[in-house]
């Protein structure tokens, strides 16, 4: 059927066989964003982006990007398919550092695939984030406007 | 002689009865989406309005359509597969009975697609569909309460189950999404009774896995054995694609079952080397014990996502002067098939849209005549301008109508090229398996008109006549008794044309974009009703990402080859009822 817009990486295989070695899995996450019952959050660790920023490190990020098939279900430059887009600043499960690691080193329902452990170490995880953090949304994206004549 | 006269009073009979009810996604066997009541007509097909509406409470892609048995409507939707039965005897058709499956939301992920269903079957008092996550259940048409289910497919496979459940006899068949996930593709054989699968066929691999049995299996053109594994790289078919997810057709006096099987993966070429047998192809089986009869590839070593899930409807035509059993198929490779039915062989192959990746098709080998500078793969480059795209001439999802009143073939179709550009692809179990990128732009013909709704003569092998479409056009088509053929488009129309002529008639703003098929039927009151959904989706939830507003962190810009749909439509699932 139909799927358009993937760009998929030659050194995928080579990825793999380094991310081979299963590391310890991180401890669970404490979502700043979640509504605390009673004000009382739960225990929990906040996790931070070791590369946060770092140019070199999301640039390894997209060569996973595509080598791990994520482009197949986000599309190419993550912008949305069958798959949410995930270069719009906007997050269905959480935006912190620690909320877009969860989600690919665990996965979440509605089909996206847990990586972590086998597959990709957190190292790895941390980079797939910085580069995923890279992506500028465009300035003006709640509105999509086709009657011009307001401009 | 008076025999004669009651036979016919009886067969008549029968056949208005019949066109009273819409009991199985194609209307009939041999998948003509006609019906021949004959109150609605070109001459008062300006006064339909809507009569009743109700919203399926589901915003994915609603594909498929209704059934009517009796005066019961059923409806299924799409992800979470809700079944509603609806009570047309009743003022405002209230709800019987509602059916809710817990359905695997990890599904709605592995569908390549969106969370898309095409349909259910009514037979012997049971409602048969399929679960996006795998499953085929058995409703009670009357009570709505679960007789059986079955799991028949793996999401951690990559197999997802959209498909339309097809019964022949004491015998459900069903097939699998996956194409784009690298799955083993099949199809399965259920008894209707208990839901145990009684065979299983695959469309790849060696002689046994295919069930082509000596003596049984006679290939048209193709001769020798394990023709689908020879046709394949060592180990590579065991993830070769092949899915099955578009419509079939059943031939009562040939006993055999039609099914189109869709592209072979990973959508890079380099990759496998071959024809890639029975991908891209057409298969005839035996429903009873699954047993392959003949098959023929229509896209051999399919380098351009040329699925051919797309309907084979059944009719008897004259080809070149001499009458036929024929099978008609518009493949997304952009030609319009007329093979025999009983052997596989094509009478006639012609483009109904712009084609360039191949030159024809060679009658006496069966083989397109390839433009070698169109053949894709990785080691390639980059290919500019290859006509169709993967979406396909006419997408299989939307299927074609037959009216045996004009002859002529109703078919909607895309009027779009593409890019190709292919990339080694590396096989992870539960994430896609794909390869290729493929930006696409307007076909050459037209004026910038991504689709067109055409007339079609297949024996002989030209359009009659073409309604130019703004967007390309995704839905079924139903002919019908009066000569007024009905589709609808993506930017929210549903439409009712002169069947002769191409003139339209009327048209009605849905909603939402139109990527279901219409139906007809005699209501409770003895008048014709039309009923189709709205809701756009499928590919063009993907295509057009800006045409969904139910999800506050996933907004996208517009493709670039149709930057206004969303200006016209968003989603939204609504089913339809027009009346005179």
């Amino acid at each position: 059927m139909a799927v358009r817009p993937v760009r998929t990486l030659l050194p995928a295989l080579a990825l793999l066989a380094a991310c081979r070695s299963p590391a310890p899995a991180p401890p669970a996450v404490r979502y700043g964003q979640h509504v605390f019952a009673g004000g009382a959050a739960p225990a929990g660790v906040t996790l931070e982006n070791p590369y946060r920023g770092d140019r070199a490190s999301a640039a390894q990020g997209e060569t996973i990007f595509g080598a791990m098939n994520c482009d197949g279900c986000h599309g190419g430059g993550a912008a949305g398919w069958v798959g949410p887009s995930l270069a719009d600043g906007r997050w269905r499960f959480g935006g912190s550092d620690g909320a877009i690691f969860q989600s690919i080193y665990y996965g979440r329902p509605h089909g996206m695939p847990a990586y972590g452990g086998l597959l990709l170490s957190s190292d790895a995880v941390w980079k797939l984030v910085t580069y995923l953090q890279s992506l500028a949304p465009p300035a003006d994206l709640p509105t999509e406007a086709w009657d011009t004549s307001a401009r | 002689m008076f025999l004669l006269a009651l036979c016919a009073g009886a067969l008549l009979r029968r056949a208005v009865a019949q066109d009273a009810q819409w009991t199985m996604p194609a209307k009939d066997y041999s998948a003509t989406r006609y019906s021949g009541l004959t109150q609605i007509t070109t001459a008062n097909a300006a006064r339909l309005r809507p009569v009743w509406t109700f919203s399926t409470g589901v915003l994915g892609g609603h594909e498929g359509q209704p059934l009517v048995v009796g005066h019961t409507m059923y409806v299924v939707t799409p992800y979470p597969n809700v079944l509603y039965a609806f009570d047309l005897t009743q003022d405002g058709y209230p709800l019987k009975w509602k059916y809710r499956p817990d359905v695997d939301p990890n599904a709605v992920g592995i569908a390549c697609c969106d969370a898309i269903n095409r349909g259910a079957f009514y037979a012997e008092g049971k409602v048969v569909y399929d679960l996006l996550d795998g499953r085929t259940v058995a409703i009670d048409a009357a009570s709505g309460r679960e007789l059986w289910q079955t799991k028949i497919a793996d999401l951690a496979k990559g197999e997802t189950t959209p498909v339309a459940a097809f019964v022949v006899k004491d015998r459900v068949i069903v097939g699998a999404s996956g194409g784009e996930f690298g799955i083993h593709g099949w199809a399965k054989g259920l008894d209707l009774a208990t839901g145990r699968i009684v065979w299983t066929a695959y469309n790849i691999g060696p002689d046994s896995l295919v069930l082509a049995r000596p003596g049984t299996f006679r290939p048209f053109y193709d001769k020798g054995t394990d023709l689908a594994l020879t046709s394949w790289p060592k180990d590579v078919w065991r993830r070769g694609g092949g899915p099955v997810w578009g419509w079939m057709s059943y031939d009562p006096s040939l006993d055999l079952v039609y099914y189109g099987v869709g592209n072979p993966g990973p959508y890079n070429p380099d990759q496998r080397v071959g024809d890639n047998k029975w991908t891209a192809s057409v298969l005839a089986r035996r429903p009873a014990d699954g047993s392959l009869v003949w098959a023929y590839q229509f896209t051999p070593h399919d380098s351009w996502d040329y699925d051919a899930n797309a309907e084979m409807i059944l009719v008897d035509l004259t080809v070149k002067g001499r009458p036929r059993k024929a099978l008609v198929h518009f493949d997304k490779n952009g030609f319009a098939y007329t093979l025999d039915r009983a052997t596989g062989e094509v009478l006639s192959a012609e483009p109904f849209v712009e084609v360039n990746w191949a030159r024809r098709v060679d009658l006496t080998t069966g083989r397109p005549v390839l433009d070698s500078t169109k053949l894709t793969g990785a080691s390639r480059g980059n290919f500019k301008h290859i006509c169709p795209t993967l979406e396909g001439g006419k997408t299989p999802a939307a299927p074609a109508a037959y009216s045996p009143r004009t002859g002529l073939f109703y078919v909607s179709t895309n009027n779009m090229c593409m890019d190709y550009l292919a990339a080694q692809a590396t096989y992870i179990a539960g994430t896609p398996f794909i390869g290729a990128a493929t930006p696409y732009h307007a076909g050459s013909r037209g004026d910038g008109n991504l689709g067109a709704f055409i007339a079609w003569d297949a024996g002989r092998g030209r359009r009659v006549w073409e309604i130019r479409e703004r967007y390309p056009v995704w839905s079924g088509v139903l002919a019908t008794g009066g000569d007024v053929v009905f589709y609808g488009t993506l930017d929210g129309w549903f439409k009712a044309v002169d069947a002769r002529t191409g003139h339209l008639l009327w048209r009605f703003k849905v909603g939402s974009g139109v990527v279901g098929n219409p139906i007809s039927f005699t209501g409770a009151d003895g008048k014709q009703y039309v009923a189709v959904y709205a809701g756009i989706g499928g590919d063009w939830f993907l295509l057009a990402g800006d045409v969904r507003s139910d999800d506050p962190a996933d907004v996208r810009p517009p493709a670039d080859f149709s930057p206004d749909l969303a200006r016209h439509t968003s989603q939204g699932g609504i089913v339809w009822l027009f009346g005179l």
